[in-house]
C-alpha cells in the first residue's frame, strides 16, 4: 500500500461521486430543486443490472441506461407541479418520492442485498510499476473524466446548454428571451440520467450488494459533497461531490478502525461548518442565491 | 368572546386528540397500540410544528431530539446492572441514574430542550436550504454518535425492557400538554413575533426584530416537546435502537406536518392522525383484513408504497397541506 | 386605428392585493413609437411584464395585433413577436457577449436569416462583435445596454418593448443608444417605450403617456418636448 495507490483508488472514487453530484447540480440548477431521489435512479439502474445478470453485457448496459433515462424522465413530469412551491414542500415531497420507490423496490425485490454480476472482471487488478491497481480503478477515472468533459461541452457547444446556463443563472429573464423552462429542466434530468447511469454501472463493479436502500445510501453523501462545494454552481457542486469522494476514500484507508465509525460525523460537521462559514460553498464565489427564508 | 373565539384554536386539536384516546380504549389489545402509537406520533409531529410552523424553516432533525430524550428516559428508567450488560463502558453517572417515570418524562425534555439550545446556537444562524441541509447533519451525527460511543448508550444494540407506562392515559394528557403548550407559544408575543417575520423577513427587522434570538427560542422550546415526546415513545414501545429514531422516522414526521399543514396546529394534529390511521389501516391489511365481505390480504411491503404514494400526491398536488394550513376556530 | 399591433384595454394589476395599475387603456399602432412616463412605482414596469406574460392581468385585457394574450405563456408571447429589454438589462454578465446574443435568437419563429440579423445588429452596436469573447459583465453600462438591446434585436421582433433604456447612463451615452433606437424604428418596428426621465421619450416618441399612482394622467407630443412644466405638473398630478 503506497500513498500513490491510495491517491489513485481516491481519484476513481472521487470521481464517480463527482458524476452523481453533477447530476443533482445540473438539476438543482434549472429548476431550485434538490433531487433527494437522485439516489433512486442509481437503484434502478442497479436493479436493472441485476436483472440481466446472465444476458449479454450489451443488453444489461441498455437496460440500464433505459431504466435510469424512464425514471429520469418520469420524475421530471411529476416533479412539474413543484415549480410553483416553497422550498420546504419541494423536498419533503422529493424525499417522499424517494421513500415511496425504495417502498416498491422492496415490494419488488425484498429487503435482502443481491449481487449484480456485470462487468465483475473489471475487479482484476493489473500491474503499472509498483502499483497494483483494479481495472475498475482505472475504467472508472477514465470514464468519469470523459463523462464530465462532455457534459461541460454539451452546456459549452449547445443551444440547449447555453439555455440550461442562461435558465441557472437568471430564470426570470431567460424565461423573458423565450426560453422554455419544460425543454431545459427536461434535457437537465436526461444528461443528469445518462451520468447517473454510467456512474451506476462503474458503482456496482466496486459494490455489487444491491439493496432497495443502494442509491440512497450513495446520495447522502454525494449531496453533503453539494452543498459543501456549492450548490449554486454547478462547477462547485461537481468539485465538491469528487472532494467528498476523495476524502473519503483516503480517510477510509487512513483512519483505525474504531476512528472511522465517526467518519460521517466528522463530514457532517464539515457540512455545518462550511454552511456557517461560508454558506455559497467552498467552491462557490458568492452568497449563495437560495440563502433565503 | 374574542377570546373565546381564539381559544377555540386549541379546542378543535384537543377534542380530537381526546377523541381518538377515548376511541381507541374501546378497541383489541393491538388496535390500541396503533392508537397510542399516533397520539405520540403526534406529540412528535406538534413538537416540530412549535417550530417549522412558527420560522418557516424546514427541519430534519428534531428526531434527534426525539432520539436524545427516547434514550434518556429509557436509560434512566433500566436498571443499573442490565444497562451495565448491554454496555460496560457506560459513564457511571448514566449507569447509575434510576427514577421514576414522570422524571424520566421531565429529564427527557429537559435533555431533548438543552441539545436543542446547543445545536440551535450556531444553527439558526441559517435560512433556508441551508438550514434544512444543517439540520439534516445534526440528524446524521446524532444518529452515528449514538450508535457509535457506548459510553452515552447502548450504542447499536437495542435497549430493552424500558417500563411500559405510556397508557392511554399517559399517551392522551401527554400529546394534550405539548399541545397546549403549543397553542400558548403560537399565541405569546414571542411565537406571533416569530411567525409575523417568517412571513416578511424584511419588514421584522426593519422593526426590529431579533430574528435569530426568536427562532432559538422556538426550537429549544420544540426541541425540549420533542425530547418529552421522545421519553413517551420509549415506554411505549419498550424498547429503543437508534435506527427506529433515524432518517425513516424524520422524514415520516415531516411528512405528516406538510400533509396536515405545517403553518397551523391543527394542521400538525391533522396530519399526524389521518397518516397514522392510513399506516394503522393499511398494516392491518396486510394482516387480513374483513370487509364484511370476507377477507382482503394485501402483499407484504404494500403498506410502505401506499403511504409514500399517498403522500406523495398530497405533496404534489396540495401543497398547503390537507387543511390549507388553517387552524379550525369559531371565526 | 384598425392597424393595432397592441392594445391595452382596462388593464388592472395587482400584487398582494394592492393594485400597481388601475384601469390603464392604450393603444400602439403598428410602426408607431409610444411613450410611457411617470415617476418611480407608477406601474410602468408592472404594464411590460404583463404584456410579456409575466403578470397575470387581476382585470382588462392585453390584445396583440387584435389577439388576446391572455392564458399565454411568456414562452409563446415572444415567439409570436414581442421583446423586452429589461429594466436594468439583465444581460447574464458571466456569458460572453456571443452567448448573450445567441439567447436572444431563442425567440425567433425561425433561424432562417439570422445571421444577416446578427450582421446588421453588430453594424448598429459594433460592440457586440468587437467584443464578442469577452464575458458581457465587463462591458460599459452604455454598452451593456446596446447588447441588451441587440439581443432584444436579433429576436425579430414586431413590436419592442424598452424599460428605462437611460436609466444609470451618463447623457451623452443615452444620446448614442437614442440614435440607434432611431435606426431601429426607422427598420419598421413598433416600440414601446418606458421612461422615467421623461424628457427621453417625449422627444422621441410619437406620443408619450403619462402614469401615475398607477392611472394614466395626459398624452404629450413630440412638441411638447421642451414644456418641463407641463411634464412636471403632469407627474404631480397637480
Amino acid at each position: 500500500m503506497t500513498v500513490l495507490q491510495t491517491l489513485v483508488d481516491a481519484v476513481a472514487l472521487g470521481l464517480l461521486y463527482a458524476l452523481v453530484a453533477m447530476g443533482i447540480g445540473l438539476v438543482f440548477g434549472v429548476m431550485r430543486l434538490v433531487n433527494f431521489a437522485h439516489g433512486e435512479l442509481l437503484t434502478a439502474g442497479a436493479y436493472a443490472l441485476l436483472l440481466t445478470n446472465d444476458m449479454p453485457l450489451a443488453v444489461g448496459l441498455a437496460a440500464c441506461f433505459g431504466a435510469v433515462v424512464a425514471l429520469a424522465l418520469a420524475m421530471e413530469v411529476v416533479y412539474r407541479p413543484l415549480r410553483t412551491t416553497t422550498p420546504t414542500t419541494m423536498l419533503v415531497t422529493t424525499f417522499a418520492v424517494s421513500f415511496l420507490l425504495q417502498a416498491v423496490a422492496l415490494l419488488a425485490f425484498g429487503a435482502r442485498g443481491r449481487n449484480v454480476g456485470v462487468l465483475s472482471e473489471l475487479n482484476r487488478a493489473v500491474s503499472i510499476g509498483d502499483l497494483r491497481v483494479r481495472w475498475v480503478t482505472l475504467v472508472s477515472i477514465g470514464v468519469g473524466a470523459l463523462l464530465l468533459t462532455a457534459t461541460a461541452l454539451v452546456l459549452a457547444r449547445t443551444d440547449v446548454g447555453l439555455q440550461m446556463r442562461a435558465a441557472a443563472m437568471d430564470a426570470t429573464t431567460a424565461q423573458l428571451l423565450g426560453v422554455r423552462a419544460s425543454t431545459v429542466i427536461r434535457f437537465a434530468f436526461l444528461l443528469a440520467a445518462v451520468v447517473a447511469a454510467a456512474a451506476t454501472v462503474l458503482l456496482t463493479v466496486q459494490r455489487p450488494l444491491v439493496t432497495p436502500s443502494y442509491g440512497f445510501q450513495l446520495v447522502i453523501p454525494a449531496l453533503v459533497g453539494v452543498v459543501v462545494g456549492g450548490l449554486d454552481r454547478l462547477v462547485s457542486a461537481t468539485l465538491g461531490g469528487f472532494a467528498i469522494g476523495f476524502a473519503t476514500a483516503v480517510l477510509g484507508d487512513v483512519l483505525p478502525a474504531d476512528g472511522r465509525v465517526f467518519l460521517d460525523t466528522a463530514l457532517f460537521l464539515l457540512v455545518i461548518l462550511v454552511l456557517l462559514v461560508r454558506p455559497g460553498g467552498l467552491f462557490g464565489r458568492t452568497r449563495a442565491a437560495w440563502e433565503r427564508v | 368572546m374574542r377570546r373565546l373565539a381564539e381559544l377555540s384554536g386549541l379546542v378543535a386539536p384537543v377534542l380530537l386528540l381526546a377523541l381518538v384516546g377515548v376511541v381507541g380504549t374501546f378497541t383489541s389489545r393491538s388496535v390500541q397500540f396503533q392508537f397510542r402509537f399516533a397520539l405520540v406520533m403526534a406529540a412528535i409531529v406538534i413538537a416540530l410544528y412549535v417550530f417549522v410552523g412558527s420560522s418557516g424553516v424546514v427541519s430534519f432533525g428534531h428526531v434527534s431530539f426525539v432520539a436524545v430524550g427516547g434514550f434518556a428516559a429509557g436509560l434512566t428508567t433500566v436498571p443499573e446492572a442490565l444497562k451495565l450488560s448491554l454496555s460496560p463502558d457506560l459513564f457511571p453517572v448514566i449507569a447509575s441514574a434510576e427514577v421514576g417515570n414522570a422524571a424520566s418524562l421531565a429529564i427527557a425534555a429537559a435533555v431533548g430542550g438543552v441539545f436543542a439550545l446547543i445545536v440551535g446556537v450556531p444553527l439558526m444562524r441559517l435560512s433556508g436550504l441551508s438550514a434544512g441541509i444543517a439540520t439534516f447533519a445534526v440528524l446524521v451525527i446524532t444518529n452515528n454518535v449514538l450508535r457509535n460511543w457506548e459510553a452515552i448508550g447502548p450504542g447499536a444494540r437495542t435497549l430493552s425492557l424500558v417500563p411500559e407506562t405510556t397508557s392511554f392515559l399517559q399517551a392522551t394528557v401527554g400529546v394534550i400538554a405539548v399541545a397546549a403548550l403549543a397553542f400558548l407559544y403560537q399565541r405569546s408575543r414571542w411565537g406571533r413575533v416569530l411567525r409575523a417575520s417568517s412571513d416578511d423577513p424584511a419588514a421584522a427587522q426593519g422593526a426590529g426584530v431579533d430574528i435569530y434570538r426568536q427562532r432559538l427560542l422556538a426550537f429549544a422550546l420544540s426541541g425540549a416537546l420533542a425530547g418529552f415526546a421522545g421519553g413517551l415513545l420509549v415506554h411505549l414501545l419498550g424498547s429503543i435502537t437508534t435506527q427506529q429514531v433515524y432518517l425513516d422516522l424524520a422524514f415520516l414526521t415531516l411528512a405528516m406536518l406538510v400533509i396536515g399543514g405545517f403553518r397551523s396546529l391543527w394542521g400538525a394534529v391533522v396530519g399526524a392522525l389521518l397518516v397514522s390511521g392510513i399506516n394503522s389501516l393499511l398494516l392491518t391489511a396486510e394482516r387480513g383484513l374483513d370487509l364484511g365481505i370476507g377477507e382482503v390480504t394485501v402483499p407484504t411491503g404494500t403498506r410502505l408504497v401506499t403511504l409514500g404514494a399517498v403522500m406523495a400526491l398530497i405533496l404534489l398536488f396540495r401543497p398547503t397541506g390537507v387543511t390549507g394550513g388553517r387552524e379550525l376556530t369559531l371565526r | 386605428m384598425p392597424d393595432a399591433m397592441l392594445q391595452i384595454r382596462d388593464l388592472e394589476l395587482r400584487y398582494a392585493g394592492v393594485p400597481a395599475v388601475r384601469g390603464l387603456t392604450l393603444e400602439v399602432g403598428r410602426g408607431e413609437v409610444v411613450g410611457l412616463v411617470g415617476p418611480n412605482g407608477a406601474g410602468k414596469s408592472s404594464t411590460l411584464l404583463a404584456i410579456m406574460g409575466m403578470v397575470p392581468p387581476y382585470r382588462g385585457e392585453i390584445l396583440l395585433e387584435g389577439r388576446p394574450l391572455a392564458g399565454r405563456k411568456t414562452e409563446a408571447i415572444v415567439r409570436s413577436g414581442v421583446a423586452l429589454v429589461p429594466e436594468r438589462r439583465h444581460i447574464f454578465p458571466e456569458l460572453t457577449v456571443e452567448e448573450n446574443l445567441r439567447l436572444g435568437l431563442v425567440g425567433r419563429r425561425s433561424r432562417d436569416g439570422a445571421s444577416d440579423d446578427l450582421d446588421r445588429v453588430a453594424a448598429l452596436f459594433p460592440v457586440v462583435r468587437d467584443a464578442r469573447h469577452r464575458a458581457a459583465g465587463v462591458l460599459s453600462g452604455g454598452q451593456q445596454q446596446q447588447l441588451a438591446i441587440a439581443r432584444a434585436l436579433v429576436a425579430r421582433p414586431d413590436l419592442l418593448l424598452l424599460d428605462e433604456p437611460s436609466l444609470g447612463l451618463a447623457p451623452a451615452v443615452v444620446d448614442g443608444v437614442f440614435e440607434a433606437l432611431a435606426e431601429v424604428r426607422a427598420g419598421g418596428v413598433t416600440i414601446l417605450l418606458v421612461e422615467q426621465r421623461a424628457q427621453f421619450a417625449v422627444g422621441f416618441a410619437d406620443r408619450t403617456h403619462v402614469l401615475a399612482n398607477g392611472e394614466l394622467r395626459l398624452t404629450l407630443s413630440p412638441a411638447d418636448a421642451g414644456d418641463s412644466e407641463r411634464i412636471t405638473a403632469a407627474y404631480f398630478g397637480a
